[in-house]
């Protein structure tokens, strides 16, 4: 498993770094809609990967690790709300995560601050997203130590 | 030497990429994404538990391709530049602007679970809703926003 995903993370890796796209103007240019290449990138890796993994889904595909699930979600506003945020980094830094990590890896200083940011920032949403649930948690702690007792005057 | 093109077409890196994330929900039943790989590394960097090992393959695996490049382009060089920002911004400037950026992209990535990787490239292949909708809302922001600072700037970014 772990050397599965060490050789297509190496396959991605490589490819984000040939293609550029950790040049802040590939992507800027991208952004202005002046040239299409990036465009044309991501639309010919959907159209080549969508088919072949409908396809294995359809055909219950076996993998190492049971039968394949493309982990299709439903929408929900928690999606668009962030993918917003992300979208507005995105257009000011001229890079994301992967291309973030191929910049810096080159040599530059400054790619490296766009990665501190985004550790900082996942580290954040995750204490955001656990301070959000503590409520929820103990009022399900306080049900379930009142439950007892309300079954018992029930029965 | 530059053994590398200065960059490789589109329709060699895109159709290859895809067949990147196919190989790994084909063989692993793994979904290909950045920021949960940069959350695993991070949590491994720092001693934590580490939830999912083959994550932090991945994002090691990332590094290692991108570095190959860089070596394959001459090695890598430490460098302040910036592209057509670097430019227009000084450093001292650009150093928390750029990681104002990356902390909305890591915050928001999270929030919405996914990333350019994860929802643009590996969700839209898998046909997810919730990445399609994430995906034209994230394209949406950054090409208005950058639309909005080129006019900002009278053009010059």
């Amino acid at each position: 498993m772990n050397r599965v995903s060490f050789l297509a993370g190496l396959a991605f890796g490589f490819l984000v770094a040939a293609a550029r796209l950790n040049d802040y103007n590939v992507i800027h240019d991208m952004l202005l809609l002046r040239e299409p290449d990036v465009f044309l990138m991501m639309a010919s890796a959907i159209g080549v990967a969508a088919p072949i993994l409908a396809y294995m889904q359809k055909k219950h595909w076996r993998t190492m690790d049971g039968e394949i699930n493309l982990r299709r979600q439903p929408i929900s506003r928690k999606n668009v709300t962030g993918a917003a945020i992300f979208g507005a980094g995105w257009a000011v830094a001229g890079s994301c995560p992967v291309p973030a990590l191929a910049m810096t890896v080159g040599g530059s200083v400054l790619g490296a601050f766009v990665m501190a940011g985004l550790v900082s920032g996942i580290v954040l949403r995750d204490a955001v997203e656990a301070r959000s649930l503590q409520p929820l948690l103990r009022r399900f702690r306080a049900s379930s130590e009142v439950e007892p007792e309300a079954a018992g005057a029930q029965g | 030497m530059d053994i590398l093109p200065d960059r490789v077409p589109w329709y060699i890196v895109g159709p290859l990429m895809g067949l990147t994330v196919v190989a790994l929900f084909a063989i692993a039943n793994r979904p290909l994404g950045a920021t949960t790989a940069y959350r695993e590394s991070f949590r491994a960097a720092t001693l934590r538990r580490v939830n999912e090992a083959w994550r932090v393959w991945l994002f090691v695996g990332m590094a290692a391709g991108a570095l190959l490049v860089s070596l394959l382009r001459g090695g890598p060089s430490l460098t302040l530049s910036y592209g057509l920002l670097g430019t227009l911004v000084p450093v001292g400037l650009l150093i928390p602007i750029l990681f104002g950026a990356g902390l909305a992209m890591g915050f928001g990535a999270r929030w919405s679970g996914g990333c350019t990787s994860g929802h643009g490239i590996r969700g839209m292949s898998a046909l997810s809703p919730a990445s399609i909708a994430a995906t034209m809302t994230f394209m949406a922001v950054a090409v208005s926003l950058t639309f909005l600072l080129h006019i900002v700037t009278g053009g010059s970014l």
